[in-house]
């Protein structure tokens, strides 16, 4: 309410008392997202707290990568919160994933690129751009998958990171076609025996455990 | 005489000295009045002597006896609860009757006075002009002095007794009795007086027992007096204060013709200063002192003072001063500690009649037996009561002085020659002080300090006591920074636990993947192990095939050794048992043998048959012979027994038929040798053996029968 004309007192001074709340929820998703430009972020956080979207927020604080070295802010995490964002609907509008891009400080240059290994007209189907956000973030096809498993699972964190084996079949074919080196054939065989290994489970997931093999530290 | 109560804050008491001190001299009674004294003067004297000493025990008492409001209050009231109305009326007779008639009579008597005065040339004081006749109060003792009847009447007799003076007052009362007297004397030391006194004298002997009735003039008309008693001294209520007024004009009016005219009297000699002037100052003086030894003579200067201006230039001188016989019994105590009663003596307890001696339980018991018992007790009361009663009656019968005349008042007057102070009660007077209720504190006055310092003005414009900014800094501060602290703290946590949640989600991956392997190689172990059961199983199983076979083969060879010869020893020993016969000679052996052997024996069956039956025959024949030939021959003393003998001996070997006939016939005994020996021939052919030694045996026989 704007300040009345004559104020003696601090204690005039009326706080709404959404404010404080509002205030906290901002800074802790601030916090979380460590955004590069924050006014930027801020800006994309309002609007879409105003529209009630999900929120460019992440669910875990992750420290910044985005250094020199790596070209790409791109992480995981990153990641997930576009896919948080994006994922209700199959296909998203470029113009706006590129303002989400954006709202996380990414660079948009990445962002064409991205969107150079798979050109597309106006809407690209969410899981092929989390794909190719994925193969991104991992050299390989394996870490991809394994990126995309862990993006994807509705797993907690650290568990098994479980997928429908179809759309881990799907995500795998798209990212081998990709790939010019790796031949279609393999990519079949591959995905049958693993296929054959998921048949002894019954809920037909495939998990991080089943294609990934961690390093073991002996 | 006149028994005067001390005026003012001395309470000087006078009395007339004690017997003993009394110093003897033959004044005559005086009528307060002053009238001569006549036949009737002395009784009345005396009466008012009696009155008044009476009056004066009787204040005595009833001041003690009334309490504390009696001494304070006027005189008038201290005499309504008087003991008797007798008493009362009696002083009243003496004070207040005295009163309206003193109006009359003290015309009288200060006209007699007056007249007395008159002739010895002094200026007569007009009743008129005394104040209780214009009107004012007259009450001797209305002032709030403690006045008896004595000084009641003395004032109302002598108005110009200074009030104010209360020493000064009994002085001059003193004064005038003695001025009375000694007029009397001047008169003439006659006989009244003298009878006065010798009546004065009984009356005191009277007086000392105060008459309980009073005169029973008074007894008679006490109805009267004591409704009399309030009238008057209403009246003097009216203007106690008027006294003081009046009083100190009182006595130079009279006293100066006394003074001048005793002038030889050594009593009332006083030197006297020229001035009034001089006189009233000294009297004051002396009053405010309160010496006695001074008060007369300061009376007695004062006197001529006052009476100077009134009655001219009389000027009262004394050879010696008169003054008040110091009492010679203390009057007040030497130190406050010391409680102003009767002497105490600090006795022994033990000796105190005051303590109870004895039982305490046994007090009630009665009259001891050694007393008189109730009844008598009663009696003696009873004698008691009427001896009183008696004693009273007496009094009243005593001869007192009569009832005054109407107009008249009797006054005690004090007619001995000494004053004495009277010390025996010291006077007490009880003060009190009444302190207002208390009070709350009154609060304590607001302290308003006075204002110090400079005043200055200052105008206050808009917007210069609030800055926006300024004031919500701080606000801003908490707000940001709490909201960004809280928030960091709630990240912090929440990524705390999420990465414990994912560290413990991986760990149980990790785990459950673990598990896995280790139950695959579970499994495994499993499989591995009941595999080699099972081959060891089987392996053991061979093994005791094995074994078993070698024990058969082992066996069947050990029984062929063992059996082999086994055939020819079977045939052996059946051969042996005969089994393998040859049949012919079995038949022979088995068949013909026996037959033969039978067919032999039933041969020889035959032979013995028949020889039993030839020796069966011979036994009886030689039986009957026997018997025969012993009945024959008994003493056949032989028979043949050597045919006996003979015949088995000759013939041993062959016997025949007839030996056995001999030997039977022979021997009775023989036949059973015969016999034996037939048997034994019998049996020859087949035992030769056995004959020989049967025959030794049968040839013995014979010889024994031989």
């Amino acid at each position: 309410m704007p300040l009345p004309d004559t104020m003696f007192c601090a204690q005039q001074i009326h706080i709404p008392p959404e404010l404080p709340d509002i205030l906290k929820q901002f800074t802790k998703a601030a916090i979380r997202t460590q955004p590069a430009d924050v006014l930027q972020w801020s800006a994309g956080y309002f609007s879409a707290l105003s529209r009630g979207d999900p929120l460019p927020v992440k669910d875990r604080i992750e420290m910044p990568v985005a250094t020199q070295k790596t070209d790409t802010g791109l992480t995981q995490g990153l990641l997930k919160v576009l896919h948080k964002q994006c994922s209700h609907k199959r296909y998203v509008e470029l113009a706006d994933l590129e303002e989400k891009w954006k709202n996380l400080c990414l660079p948009v240059e990445n962002f064409r690129a991205l969107l150079q290994l798979d050109p597309c007209k106006d809407k690209i189907e969410w899981i092929k751009f989390l794909a190719l956000g994925c193969s991104m973030l991992g050299g390989s096809l394996n870490s991809s998958m394994k990126h995309l498993c862990e993006i994807l699972t509705a797993d907690p964190e650290g568990g098994p990171a479980r997928i429908p084996f179809e759309t881990f079949s799907y995500v795998y074919r798209y990212l081998s076609k990709l790939d010019s080196d790796i031949l279609q054939g393999d990519t079949e065989t591959y995905l049958a025996t693993l296929k054959d290994t998921l048949e002894s489970r019954k809920n037909g997931m495939i998990g991080l455990a089943d294609f990934f093999i961690l390093k073991r530290k002996v | 005489r006149l028994f005067l109560q001390s005026l003012g804050p001395d309470r000087l008491r006078y009395r007339r000295p004690n017997r003993l001190n009394k110093a003897p001299t033959p004044l005559p009674t005086l009528d307060v009045w002053g009238a001569p004294p006549s036949p009737e003067d002395p009784r009345r004297a005396s009466d008012g002597r009696v009155r008044a000493q009476g009056a004066r025990e009787r204040a005595d008492t009833a001041a003690q006896r009334g309490g504390s409001p009696q001494p304070k209050v006027k005189g008038r009231r201290r005499w309504e609860p008087r003991s008797s109305p007798g008493r009362a009326l009696a002083r009243n007779r003496a004070g207040s009757r005295g009163a309206p008639s003193a109006r009359s009579q003290l015309t009288s008597p200060g006209e007699r006075r007056g007249g007395k005065r008159n002739s010895r040339g002094r200026p007569l004081r007009n009743a008129s002009t005394w104040p209780w006749k214009n009107g004012a109060h007259t009450s001797p003792a209305e002032p709030d002095f403690k006045v008896g009847t004595r000084t009641a009447s003395l004032l109302a007799q002598f108005p110009e007794v200074p009030k104010p003076d209360s020493l000064g007052r009994p002085l001059l009362n003193r004064r005038r009795p003695r001025r009375g007297r000694a007029e009397g004397r001047s008169q003439g030391p006659d006989v009244p007086r003298g009878a006065g006194l010798p009546a004065k004298t009984p009356g005191r002997k009277c007086l000392e027992a105060p008459p309980p009735g009073g005169t029973p003039g008074c007894w008679a008309t006490k109805a009267g007096s004591s409704g009399w008693l309030g009238v008057p001294w209403n009246q003097p209520s009216v203007a106690p204060t008027s006294c003081p007024g009046n009083l100190p004009s009182r006595p130079p009016s009279f006293l100066p013709p006394l003074l001048a005219s005793r002038n030889p009297c050594p009593w009332h000699h006083a030197h006297v200063s020229g001035s009034h002037d001089h006189l009233a100052p000294t009297c004051l003086k002396a009053s405010l002192h309160g010496k006695r030894s001074d008060r007369a003579a300061g009376v007695a200067s004062r006197l001529p003072d006052r009476s100077s201006p009134a009655m001219g230039t009389y000027t009262y001188t004394y050879t010696s001063r008169p003054r008040a016989l110091p009492c010679q019994r203390r009057r007040y105590r030497d130190s406050i500690t010391q409680p102003a009663e009767e002497p105490m003596h600090y006795g022994n307890i033990m000796y105190d009649r005051r303590v109870i001696r004895g039982n305490t339980y046994a007090l009630q018991m009665g009259p001891l037996p050694g007393q008189p018992d109730p009844l008598e007790i009663q009696r003696q009361q009873q004698a008691k009561r009427r001896a009183l009663a008696r004693k009273r009656a007496q009094e009243q019968l005593r001869p007192r002085t009569p009832e005054p005349v109407e107009g008249r008042k009797h006054v005690d007057v004090q007619t001995e020659i000494y004053l004495e102070e009277i010390a025996d009660r010291i006077i007490e007077v009880d003060v009190e002080c009444q302190t207002d209720a208390f009070l709350d504190r009154p609060p304590t006055p607001l302290f308003i300090p006075a204002k110090t310092g400079k005043d200055v003005a200052t105008q206050i414009l808009e917007g210069e006591l609030f800055d926006f900014d300024l004031e919500v800094k701080p606000m801003l501060e908490v707000l940001v920074g709490k909201t960004i602290e809280q928030s960091l703290l709630e990240v912090m946590e929440e990524e705390e636990l999420a990465n414990l949640w994912a560290s413990q989600h991986a760990y149980e991956e990790l785990r459950s993947a673990e598990l896995a392997e280790v139950q695959r190689l579970e499994e495994q172990e499993r499989r591995h192990r009941e595999e080699k059961e099972r081959r060891k199983q089987q392996q053991w199983e061979v093994v005791y095939k094995h074994n078993e076979t070698a024990q058969k083969v082992a066996a069947r060879v050990f029984a062929q050794r063992y059996l082999a010869d086994l055939l020819p020893s079977v045939f052996d020993s059946l051969r042996d048992g005969g089994y393998f016969y040859d049949p012919i000679e079995r038949d022979i052996e088995m068949g013909f043998l026996p037959w033969l052997m039978n067919e032999v024996e039933k041969t020889m069956e035959y032979s013995m048959v028949g020889r039993t039956v030839l020796d069966m025959l011979i036994r009886e024949v030689v039986e009957k012979r026997l018997s025969m030939y012993e009945h024959k021959e008994y003493p056949p003393p032989e028979v043949k027994p050597e045919d006996g003998l003979g015949g088995p001996g000759a013939m041993g070997a062959p016997l025949t038929d007839e030996e056995f006939l001999k030997r039977s016939m022979s021997q009775p005994q023989g036949p059973l040798s015969d016999r034996d020996s037939l048997q034994r021939t019998l049996s020859n052919g087949r035992y030769v053996g056995d004959m020989s030694p049967q025959e030794g045996s049968f040839m013995e026989e014979e010889e024994d029968e031989q």
